[in-house]
């Protein structure tokens, strides 16, 4: 049966053509603060669908000597959204005489991200450092500025898995303490560590998208002692001023299937 | 003095062959016209104090508004022409409130400071064929007191877009008197109430009409409260001290 | 009174239907995909077979080590990419119906019988059924190799490649494969094909299988290599006794006691 309106040569109906400025370029974050340091961490691979693009874009980036931040989802948006923070941390330095805050760094993201509300950079944040009272923070953000301080965060192909994982064995989640004994509120600097690495490996057995390598960053506040991180194997230490907060980095292989 | 006027003076883009800005110059002359203003600044924090002239006894002296908030750790004071100070305080209160929605803290004194200065200075600024934003400097010194990570600060902000910091610093019509006692009588560990104190006494040496709670204004800004006026009767006990 | 009229051809009305229920919002369950690298090349002998072991959902590895060399007959096998559901079912059946059909005929199955079947059921379903094979086997007609595709293709090649990692496998392949290869060179080069895919194609990973294929024998090499290891974990995540939380507590004898009166003049057993 012919329809009374349907198209015609002489009458071509309206066609939509569409761009995706968009990809998803897989991998995986994660910041613990602590009492006096905080660690963010990050693998390398990006791919695109079933393909690695590289097994070594570093998606964890170095601000200030207290601050980290880590960026996860769209790597072109990840890239340029570090470039601006730091041009405006710059540009702050030459105003204000000073370095930003943590706490600062945090609000400047979220206005920054929220400034292009109707055309988001397709990237997850996390932030992490030392606060101005020496104390150890992670922010976390949302692609358009949504953010909150936490003690961990997770983000990025496999936040399914490990954040469930962090609850449990940072929040203590489903867990009853002993009799008479409590949970610590905060855990000491290698027991960080170890759950970032296990985190990782784990992440990379069960995620197509984890894996390659693995970047973690330790910030410590100013007098918090090395905790046995000068024993670790392939620590380098990255401080560019002497304001007292210090920082490392550690780099691991993961699984390259 | 103003011997060498010639066409010089009429832009405000053209240097003088002696490498003067009248128009510039003419504006702090009209400071000197201003009632006088005074500042100080303590550990403790820094106080404010302005003459009011009351010419008329039909004038209502709560009117006349010299000291004005920028943000609740900014104050400022002004002198000359103080109808120009409101767009200049309207520019530093925008400036403050953008820092703290951006950065999530106050905005340093001096940031706040230089922010004046950069408006200040925008007299300047017409492209060609196109409508000047400001045809004339600010005819206004301010008095910008605050506190920040740094302490107690005072800065002096000129028609020029100079901006100085300072321990005391008077501005106004007795200005030169008012600089050289506190020149004589300001201290670093001065207390707070101390400085409210000079600055009354000088306002007091250089002031016409006898010194009262309706012919001047105090404020001062600390750590603790942040910026404040001072109200009738706190400024009377002040008035009684002295 | 309902027609009893059937029109000829294939029925597809629930393909309408499904597509409604989808847009409904209920989409047909996601089956597990075997993202996967398989390939096969003719040497010398007959042929050699070779796959990787990773099973995934999505972007989550369902299986670290499952197999995708399947059994056909004796001498002859086939690998499966694609859903595995489907090429394990495919592949079983039609290894049902190889068996008969030898034990019908009294000769030993040929590779080609074992493609045709598999393709003329793949077709039948239309690429509904989401299996990609190479099959590949040594019979009285020497050794065969072939891919046979999900809607019912099939290619006879020397060397082929198949899965989300035949691109990286193939570049291996036409870099290395020669004719009359040794039975070692050809193991070599199907193993590195698998290693491409394993390291190239983020839908392959773990281990290597191979299967080798020759006239007389069929040896099957299951994990061949091992170049994934999992690695040792940090800390140890054992929890103590009592760590999960509960609301009340009842505890319940299981054991019925009964206890059995004897009466006099009763059903004794006769000892004398």
């Amino acid at each position: 049966m012919q329809h009374a309106f349907a198209p015609s040569a002489s009458h071509p109906q309206p066609q939509q053509r569409q761009f995706n400025p968009y990809s998803e370029n897989g991998g995986t974050i994660l910041a613990i603060a602590g009492a006096n340091f905080s660690v963010i961490a990050g693998d390398t691979r990006q791919s695109e669908g079933y393909s690695i693009q590289t097994r070594y874009a570093p998606k964890v980036f170095r601000l200030t000597d207290k601050a980290v931040l880590a960026t996860n989802g769209f790597a072109a948006d990840g890239n340029m959204f570090v470039k601006k923070v730091r041009q405006r941390l710059e540009w702050y330095r030459h105003a204000h005489a000073k370095d930003m805050s943590l706490r600062a760094i945090a609000r400047l993201i979220q206005t920054m991200l929220y400034a292009r509300r109707f055309f988001p950079y397709y990237v997850y944040n996390i932030l992490g450092g030392i606060e101005e009272d020496g104390s150890g923070a992670v922010y976390s953000f949302d692609p358009v500025g949504s953010y909150e301080r936490e003690a961990c965060r997770a983000a990025g192909a496999a936040q399914s898995l490990v954040q469930p994982f962090l609850d449990n064995q940072i929040y203590f989640k489903n867990q009853t303490p002993a009799p008479g004994t409590s949970h610590p509120a905060h855990l000491p600097l290698n027991h960080v560590l170890s759950l970032v690495i296990d985190s990782f490996t784990s992440a990379t057995e069960r995620h197509i998208e984890v894996g390659d390598g693995l970047e973690m960053y330790v910030v410590l506040a100013k007098g918090t002692p090395l905790q046995g991180l000068d024993a670790i194997q392939g620590i380098t230490e990255m401080t560019a001023t002497d304001d007292g907060e210090r920082m490392f980095i550690i780099r691991r292989n993961l699984k390259r299937d | 003095m103003f011997l060498t006027r010639s066409e010089y003076d009429r832009g405000v883009n053209t240097f003088s062959p002696e490498g003067r800005l009248f128009q510039v110059e003419y504006a702090m002359e009209a400071i000197k016209l201003g009632s006088t203003t005074v500042g100080i600044r303590t550990p403790n924090g820094v106080v404010l104090a302005v003459e009011k002239r009351v010419h008329s006894p039909l004038l209502e002296s709560s009117s006349i508004e010299k000291i004005m908030e920028i943000d609740s750790h900014l104050g400022c004071a002004m002198s000359g022409l103080t109808a120009d100070a409101r767009t200049m305080i309207d520019h530093a209160r925008v400036t403050a409130q953008n820092h703290s929605f951006t950065y999530d803290e106050k905005i340093k004194v001096e940031s706040v400071a230089q922010a004046v200065c950069d408006l200040a200075l925008r007299f300047g600024e017409s492209v060609h064929d196109e409508e000047a934003m400001m045809s004339r400097p600010f005819g206004v010194a301010l008095l910008i007191a605050g506190i920040d990570e740094l302490g107690p600060q005072l800065y002096h902000t000129d028609p020029s877009g100079t901006n100085i910091r300072y321990d005391a610093k008077a501005i106004g019509s007795g200005s030169e008197a008012a600089q050289s006692e506190l020149q004589d009588k300001w201290h670093k560990q001065m207390t707070l109430e101390e400085a409210q104190i000079l600055t009354l006494r000088v306002l007091k040496q250089v002031m016409e009409e006898k010194l009262d709670q309706h012919n001047v204004q105090v404020a001062q800004v600390t750590a603790e409260k942040g910026f404040e006026i001072l109200d009738e009767t706190s400024l009377k006990n002040v008035i009684e001290l002295m | 009174m309902a027609s009893v009229f059937s029109a000829p051809g294939f029925d597809f009305s629930n393909q309408l239907r499904n597509n409604f229920i989808a847009e409904k919002g209920l989409p047909l369950p996601k089956a597990t995909s075997t993202g996967t690298t398989i390939v096969g090349c003719l040497f010398e002998d007959g042929i050699v077979l070779g796959a990787d072991t990773r099973a995934t959902e999505g972007p989550i590895v369902a299986d670290k080590n499952c197999e995708k060399i399947h059994y056909i007959t004796e001498s002859i096998r086939c690998c499966g990419a694609g859903t595995a559901a489907d090429t394990e079912f495919t592949t079983a059946l039609i290894s049902s119906n190889m068996e008969l059909h030898g034990l019908t005929s009294g000769r030993k199955p040929r590779v080609v019988t074992a493609m045709t079947m598999l393709k003329q059921m793949l077709f039948r379903y239309q690429g509904q059924i989401g299996a990609a094979l190479v099959l590949g086997g040594v019979d009285a007609t020497g050794p065969h190799l072939f891919t046979i595709h999900p809607h019912g293709s099939t290619d006879k090649l020397p060397y082929v490649t198949m899965g989300s990692g035949s691109l990286a496998a193939m570049a291996v392949f036409e870099s290395g494969w020669q004719a009359n290869m040794t039975r070692d060179a050809a193991l070599q080069l199907v193993k590195d094909a698998i290693a491409a895919g394993i390291f190239n194609d983020l839908g392959s990973g773990s281990n290597i299988d191979a299967c080798i294929i020759t006239a007389s024998h069929t040896e099957m090499l299951r994990n061949v290599e091992m170049p994934n290891v999992r690695v040792q974990k940090e800390r140890q995540y054992g929890f103590r006794r009592g760590t999960t939380a509960w609301k009340s507590e009842d505890v319940r004898n299981l054991i019925v006691s009964e206890e059995i009166t004897l009466l006099a003049g009763g059903d004794e057993m006769d000892t004398t």
